[in-house]
């Protein structure tokens, strides 16, 4: 309730940038006092903390199903060890930004209505995380989407931000439909909204069947991975990350990975219980989310969605990890998928930060044009290759847990850390060595570190996510988080994930001491023919499906029945003329004559007249 | 006689208090009071002089005192709602033409409630939307109050005789009101608005007649006529014939012709009224009668309700995307909680029926929402094309939320009253319109675009140079909108109405969810699928 209460104190009276900065950071601060709080009184125990507050309970029918009679939505407050730490972990993410955007949003205008919306998010993120109701958990959803598309179009009054900021609404609000289309697609055939009650009565409940299960497998999928930003479902957060506020941006993006895993662990139950080529087949979503949104970092310079999409690939190695210890049956290992995206939430908040500092700085967001940050912004620097350290081996537990490196997902997964591996040196190569260049109106030396005070944030968020990496190779932690024991990968797996990712980080290093220049023209010269091929795609997709249908749907409106309209109205018109014309007519006349003529059209309609 | 009857009439039973407030006072007159208390002061409205508009400001006052005196008695009616009782409240019966079986019958179960509630809200937001109305001031508020009192009379009718008489009524003062006080092309959209209420009201008369005829009873009463033994072929007849009086009224596409008109030319007051209660009582029709009485011809007409339901939103969110008139694609946006809320009757579930009532409420506030706050900020920033309007969140911020508000309203993002009303749509449509469902849900996501199109280009673009100054919204107008947001903000946190923490004990409102159950069981009760066997 703290970050609530924060905003709504905010809405009715903060009016400065600095109360609304301090107001947002002191309602983070005591939601995260309370959550440790809680969390050590959680620590001994094994039982969630259960709360249940009724919130709607409408009686509809006496009769049918007792599933059906009656419609309830209560507002279930369980909070279990995975909770906890998730909520722990956004809470860190969520400061650590307002601290970082205190000292570098200063520019950034509507500074109380973005720290009242970060509050809204809080808010939001805590429900989503507490939430034990589906329904619940749907009212906590859309909040905190609709909080942060309105962080996402923070920046009012900016074409480019306010053309790029469309898909942040429009994208995951359809998948937030798919979610909500599973959800309610469950409740029309169990009846129930609480996990507790849902999931024991899956194959129990009569009328269930299996089709029913895939389809809402399929659509509550289809609603964690969008918000998960998982290819191809990503572009609400690449096409954002450089137009938004960087901690708008920086936030979403941690904060939904957070909440959407932790969704999908508590939903894969379901998923489940359907059959084994439903699991299969989200398996191999993830799997090709894996590889193919960081290949997609090799491509084009723009370091900070480089970030976004190797964040997102790493975030697809914990949701496959996550499927898979599900698939696999007796198996606890999918706990390390969270424990992964746990680490990778903070990691790249710190990475988006610390390089949107060094990008206002050169005044670029073109990695060619970076260049020198390790002698003039080292601290930023460093920060930025932590974070790209600690994103490229923060799958190795979870792979060293539940991932045969001899499988056919060991080698996709494999590949996939190559690549977040190379993604993330390439940003710290690319952006600390070589020659900082001279361009039209940039001085290169007049680039200075970041203020003093906005620069330990990454380095925290980092640090924060290194730790969890290092607790997520101890089975301790995995065993604290779901209360199961998982038993500890040998060495030569630890070190196997290791070494990919080792040899991830050294390809960068051998191609950029190459040629450096070579290896960035080249990523910009695919990213301008991937732009093409992209805006070829949905420029042709507009031309022959979107504008033609909404074409004769705005011709409809506003032409055809208009002009049907009016042709009604003259009928009527014409019509009410005759009849009134006929008024003076002589009336004997008129009589006989029709008379006259409705005997002869009977006589010829009517059979038997003229046989 | 008559005056004698009415004194006579029987009130109801004395309301057992439920919540603090309750019981202050009863009548058995309330709901007459809703209904002819406006028609009484738009008559005295009328014919007291007005010499060269001296008393302008009173005429106002005097609507707006009104609609808030009314408000009060809608507000303690509904404080004493017995939410748990199926049967009708606050009935009000008087033989009147008892040569055709015509009752003076009024009286409201749940979904009346909420209806009644709606229109008393929206009367007066219309109220303060026309306060800036200068021309003719005494004919546009007595022609405002006859238009609430036909709607308050559609709601509360009992008797189809009467339901009919006060259903075509609203016709002629909104049209009125359309002609004299819109826009440019005011001609047109009044016109348009008379034929196609014209057509629904005919639509409405040929099918009380066919199941008055049908049910050989000799009465128009509801209690009578819909609860006759009728067969299903006459039943589908009339079920088609309300589907057409409810289309041109609600609208649904493809008999919406009037509401671009209307909702683009019609002052503000006026768009209010019309979208927000006049509008709702197309659903409202459908639910009384089709669901209600013809559950036959209701099973057969469902794909259909689902198919018009679906062609609905996504014809709306599509023309919305292409518009370039900011009012005109406001208008369209605003058939959107239309669609949802046939969905939720088509659905023929328990759930959904309430879903759907919930919808009506909560539809008719974001229909208002979202067509007045475009019209408000199209007079502010004195143009409507959106190839002028550019970039006015800075300089307009309060007509800018109110503005994502409406939208949000529209796609049904919690916190807001249309989010607990589609939760309780889609969860009884998936049961049995499960096509219909998913084909209003990507119409939503259509709608997203739209919206995310509009307000990129009104609200979030870099500003037009060349377009004219504009202006952030009046405290009057801020007030009415807010009134609008704040009704959905209300329901939408407190559905089940604000309880004493830690008891189920309801503050001073037992909630808009639990008023609009009275009477919904009964309602779906022939809809309830029985319990599955194992393996169906």
């Amino acid at each position: 309730m703290a970050p609530f209460a924060a905003f709504l104190i905010a809405l009715s009276s903060v009016r400065t940038r600095r109360s609304a900065a301090n107001l947002a950071m002191f309602g983070a601060v005591v939601s995260l006092l309370a959550s440790l709080l809680v969390g050590w009184g959680l620590a001994k125990r094994t039982a969630p903390f259960l709360a249940t507050y009724s919130y709607i309970n409408l009686p509809v029918a006496f009769t049918g199903p007792s599933n059906f009679q009656g419609f309830g939505v209560d507002i279930v407050l369980r909070v279990d060890h995975v909770g906890i730490v998730a909520l722990i972990v956004v809470e860190l993410c969520v400061i650590g930004v307002l601290g970082w955007h205190q000292v570098m949003g200063r520019s950034e205008p509507g500074a109380a209505r973005f720290n009242a919306l970060m509050s809204v998010l809080l808010f939001g993120a805590t429900g989503v995380l507490v939430s034990w109701d589906l329904a619940e958990l749907l009212s906590f959803w859309g909040l905190t989407g609709a909080a942060t598309y309105l962080l996402l179009a923070h920046r009012w009054g900016m074409d480019e931000a306010a053309l790029r900021a469309r898909v942040a609404l429009a994208l995951p609000f359809v998948t937030d439909l798919s979610l909500l289309c599973g959800v309610a697609w469950l409740y029309a055939r169990y009846g129930v909204n609480n996990l507790t009650t849902l999931l024991p009565i899956l194959h129990t409940n009569p009328g269930w069947t299996v089709r029913s299960l895939v389809v809402a497998s399929i659509l509550l999928f289809v609603g964690v991975a969008g918000r998960l930003a998982l290819w191809p479902l990503h572009s609400w957060m690449t096409r954002t990350v450089v137009t938004a506020p960087p901690a708008a941006s920086a936030v979403a993006q941690a904060v939904w990975s957070v909440l959407a895993i932790v969704v999908l662990y508590r939903l894969m139950p379901i998923v489940v219980a359907s059959n084994t080529q439903t699991v299969k087949g989200l398996l191999y979503a993830c799997g090709a989310a894996a590889i193919v949104a960081p290949l997609l970092a090799l491509v084009g310079n723009e370091p900070r969605r480089i970030i976004a999409l190797i964040g997102s690939g790493a975030t697809a190695i914990g949701a496959a990890v996550v499927v898979h210890g599900f698939q696999v049956q007796g198996a606890t290992f999918a706990i390390a998928g969270i424990a992964c995206v746990f680490a990778v939430a903070l990691a790249r908040t710190g990475g988006l930060l610390a390089m949107s500092a060094i990008a206002a700085a050169m005044r670029t967001d073109d990695l060619a044009e970076m260049g020198d940050a390790w002698t003039r912004m080292r601290v930023s620097a460093l920060a930025v290759l932590a974070a790209s350290v600690v994103l490229g081996v923060s799958a190795v537990g979870a792979l060293a847990f539940g991932v045969s490196s001899r499988s056919n997902l060991g080698i996709a997964m494999g590949e996939a850390v190559v690549l977040i591996a190379v993604g993330g040196a390439r940003v710290f190569l690319g952006v600390s060595v070589g020659p900082l260049r001279r361009r039209r109106a940039f001085e290169p030396d007049r680039v200075r570190e970041a203020p003093p005070a906005s620069l330990a944030w990454p380095y925290w968020l980092a640090g924060g996510g290194a730790l969890l990496v290092i607790a997520s190779l101890i089975h301790g932690w995995l065993d604290f988080l779901d209360g199961k024991k998982h038993p500890t990968p040998t060495a030569g797996a630890y070190a196997l994930w290791v070494a990919v990712a080792l040899i991830g980080f050294a390809l960068p290093v051998l191609a950029y001491v190459r040629d450096q220049d070579g290896a960035l023209h080249v990523s910009a010269w695919v990213g301008v023919w991937l732009r093409r091929l992209t805006y070829a795609t949905s420029s042709n997709f507009e031309r022959f499906v979107v504008a033609p249908v909404s074409e004769i749907a705005v011709r409809l409106g506003e032409r055809w029945i208009p002009v049907g309209d009016a042709g009604v109205g003259g009928a009527l018109d014409t019509t009410g003329r005759l009849v009134a014309s006929g008024a003076r007519l002589p009336v004997l006349p008129v009589v006989i004559l029709a008379a006259v003529v409705l005997t002869v059209v009977v006589g010829l309609v009517a059979p038997g007249v003229f046989r | 006689m008559i005056w004698q009857a009415i004194f006579a009439a029987s009130p109801t039973p004395t309301p057992t208090p439920t919540v603090p407030g309750a019981g202050i006072f009863s009548s058995s007159l309330l709901l007459s009071i809703t209904v002819w208390v406006p028609i009484v002061v738009a008559i005295a409205i009328a014919i007291v002089p007005n010499p060269r508009g001296r008393y302008d400001t009173l005429m106002k006052q005097i609507a707006f005192f009104t609609n808030l005196g009314l408000m009060f008695v809608l507000g303690v009616a509904y404080n004493q709602f017995q939410s748990f009782l199926p049967t009708l409240q606050y009935e009000e019966r008087v033989p009147w033409l008892p040569a055709i079986g015509a009752v003076y019958h009024l009286g409201v179960d749940g979904p009346g409630m909420t209806m009644l509630i709606l229109s008393g809200a929206i009367g007066i937001v219309s109220v303060l939307a026309s306060l800036g109305v200068r021309e003719r001031v005494r004919s546009y508020f007595c022609l405002l109050l006859l238009a609430q009192a036909s709607v308050n009379g559609a709601i509360v009718a009992r008797d189809m005789f009467v339901l009919i008489l006060f259903w075509g009524a609203a016709a002629v003062p909104l049209a009125l009101l359309v002609l004299g006080w819109g826009g440019h092309r005011r001609h047109q959209a009044a016109w348009r608005l008379l034929g196609y209420w014209g057509l629904g009201t005919g639509a409405l008369i040929l099918g009380t007649l066919a199941l008055y005829s049908a049910a050989g009873q000799g009465s128009f009463d509801m209690d009578v006529l819909l609860k006759a033994t009728i067969s299903p072929r006459v039943q589908l007849a009339v079920g088609i014939l309300m589907i057409v009086a409810a289309a041109t009224r609600l609208p649904l596409f493809p008999l919406h012709g009037w509401a671009r008109d209307v909702y683009s030319e019609a002052p503000v007051g006026v768009t209010v009224i019309v979208a927000g209660s006049a509008s709702r009582l197309g659903a409202y029709l459908l639910l009384r009668t089709l669901i209600a009485a013809e559950p036959a011809a209701a099973h057969l007409l469902a794909p259909v309700l689902a198919a018009l339901a679906a062609l609905t939103v996504g014809y709306g969110a599509l023309v919305a995307m292409r518009h370039h008139d900011i009012r005109q694609a406001s208008a369209y946006l605003a058939l959107i909680p239309g669609g949802v809320t046939v969905l939720a009757l088509a659905a023929l579930q328990p759930l959904s029926i309430a879903g759907a009532v919930l919808s009506l409420f909560a539809g008719g506030l974001a229909a208002a929402l979202i067509v007045s706050v475009c019209a408000t900020l199209s007079e502010r920033a004195q143009s409507r094309s959106l190839h002028v309007l550019a970039g006015l969140a800075p300089r307009m911020p309060i007509l800018t939320w109110l503005m994502v508000i409406a939208g949000l309203a529209v796609l049904g993002v919690p916190l807001l009253a249309t989010f607990t009303s589609n939760l309780l749509t889609f969860f009884g449509s998936f049961k049995t319109q499960p096509i219909g469902a998913f084909a209003v849900a990507a119409g939503l996501g259509l709608g997203a675009i739209a919206l995310a199109s509009l307000w990129r280009r009104v609200l979030f673009s870099a500003p037009n140079p060349d377009a004219p100054g504009v202006s952030d919204a009046s405290l009057g107008e801020t007030w009415y909108l807010g009134m609008l947001a704040g009704g959905l903000l209300w329901v939408g946190l407190f559905p089940g109405g604000p309880k004493l923490p830690g008891t189920d004990s309801p503050l001073f409102d037992q909630g808009l969810v639990n008023v609009l159950s009275a009477g919904i069981s009964d309602i779906a009760s022939p809809y309830v699928l029985p319990t599955p066997g194992p393996g169906q």
